[in-house]
């Protein structure tokens, strides 16, 4: 980019996780509501039912990452067709906002790395389909690597102390997607998941 | 050669020029509604007092589903602006995005035939952002009462920042199907000093999740 940072621009292929990844420790709460989510099928996942996926949740589908000076913006193709911003020119959290599916990210270069910052989360949201939970107190940091001009490592860390005894670190990866454009994917037109999620 | 190295200078001189920068978080001040009736044929002329005879049940916003194009909310928009990308993010309706390609690509409707937003393509005209939209479904209406369109729509916005405060969107509307001829008007949006927020429609609608 002009401003000597590397660029993250393009469309991206749905984060994946790499293998031998660590199980999170969770507190007996978090735990056991995870162990209910997953026998219940996920019945009650927010996700079905086009609620945002939140932060760190992984959807199977293309994302943009579009980059200014400013800012670098998260276009999602799905689950639902929204998105995230990172700001650069903020290097503090808002105070006294209410609390969000994305929440408020924050972001700066750490060397070839772009280093996002995020908390003021609701409790809404599932990390996965497994259903693992978190509270307001959840600070994501997630650390976006362009190793290559193909592959986007992306290194993410949970922290919440209400929920998880240690951060769980993630690493995973996003592949560059040379050959489609994005779909527009509109969650709500038919949406006949909701209807079929019944649970145990 | 000559004549190629003329041709370099000249493309390099075109990209050199600065594009103007609509950058910002931008609010519709001049009133949502179109006010002249849309020259329309005698079937969408009837489909749009069926509309408005029963707004509340059939609003496809209610629903959560994309406004389309045409019909803005009284929320904040931000452009957000590269060379070859413009991005409109949107507050309100479904919070989501349109993406304006800049790159020269040509219309492609492999993927969405017929979608909400349709498919987006743009040129700078001086200081004028012009944006050329096809590819549309026929769920979305022009305003808040119910003003509808076919799926050949076709719209051509015009982006204009007159002055730092204020952005001009000039609209022309063409649908053979459903309109006698092509109709235009243009929304005025004053500079917002806030960030856009946060907010899904699916959060706080009943309607929209089952």
């Amino acid at each position: 980019m002009p401003d000597g940072k590397p660029d993250l621009s393009g469309i991206w292929n749905g984060q994946r996780a790499l293998p031998g990844q660590e199980d999170p420790v969770m507190l007996p709460w978090a735990a056991d509501l995870t162990k209910q989510r997953t026998e219940n099928y996920s019945a009650d996942d927010p996700e079905a039912r086009c609620l945002p996926g939140g932060v760190p949740r992984a959807a199977p589908y293309h994302y943009q990452l579009v980059q200014t000076a400013d800012e670098v913006l998260m276009l999602f193709e799905g689950n639902i067709h929204s998105f995230r911003q990172f700001f650069l020119n903020r290097t503090e959290h808002l105070k006294n906002q209410p609390p969000l599916w994305y929440g408020d990210s924050i972001a700066h270069w750490d060397k070839d790395t772009l280093v996002v910052d995020t908390t003021g989360f609701n409790d809404k949201f599932w990390f996965d389909m497994a259903g693992h939970p978190h509270t307001t107190q959840l600070h994501v940091t997630e650390r976006y690597h362009r190793r290559d001009l193909g592959n986007l490592e992306i290194q993410v860390i949970i922290e919440d102390p209400g929920a998880y005894t240690k951060p769980w670190v993630i690493n995973r990866v996003s592949t560059l997607e040379t050959g489609i454009e994005m779909s527009e994917y509109v969650c709500n037109e038919n949406n006949s998941d909701a209807l079929h999620l019944v649970g145990k | 050669m000559k004549r190629i190295a003329i041709l370099c200078a000249l493309t390099a001189v075109a990209f050199s020029q600065k594009a103007p920068d609509l950058s910002g978080v931008w609010i519709v001040s001049s009133g949502l509604e179109i006010t002249a009736d849309p020259p329309y044929k005698p079937d969408a002329l009837k489909l749009w007092q069926e509309h408005k005879a029963n707004l509340s049940k059939i609003d496809p916003a209610q629903y959560c589903l994309p406004n389309g194009v045409v019909r803005m909310t009284n929320l904040p928009y931000k452009i957000v602006q590269t060379p070859a990308l413009v991005v409109l993010l949107s507050e309100g309706n479904t919070h989501s995005y349109r993406r304006f390609f800049l790159d020269g690509r040509p219309h492609n409707l492999d993927l969405d035939p017929n979608s909400w937003n349709g498919d987006s393509i743009a040129h700078w005209d001086k200081d004028t952002l012009v944006v050329d939209s096809i590819g549309f479904n026929d769920n979305t209406w022009f305003d808040d009462t119910g003003k509808p369109h076919s799926d050949e729509l076709h719209v051509i916005e015009r982006y204009r920042r007159p002055d730092a405060g204020h952005l001009e969107i000039q609209y022309t509307i063409e649908d053979p199907k459903a309109l006698t001829k092509p109709f235009t008007f243009t929304r005025e949006l004053v500079l917002a000093n806030r960030e856009i927020q946060e907010r899904f429609c699916t959060d706080t609608n009943r309607l929209a999740v089952k």
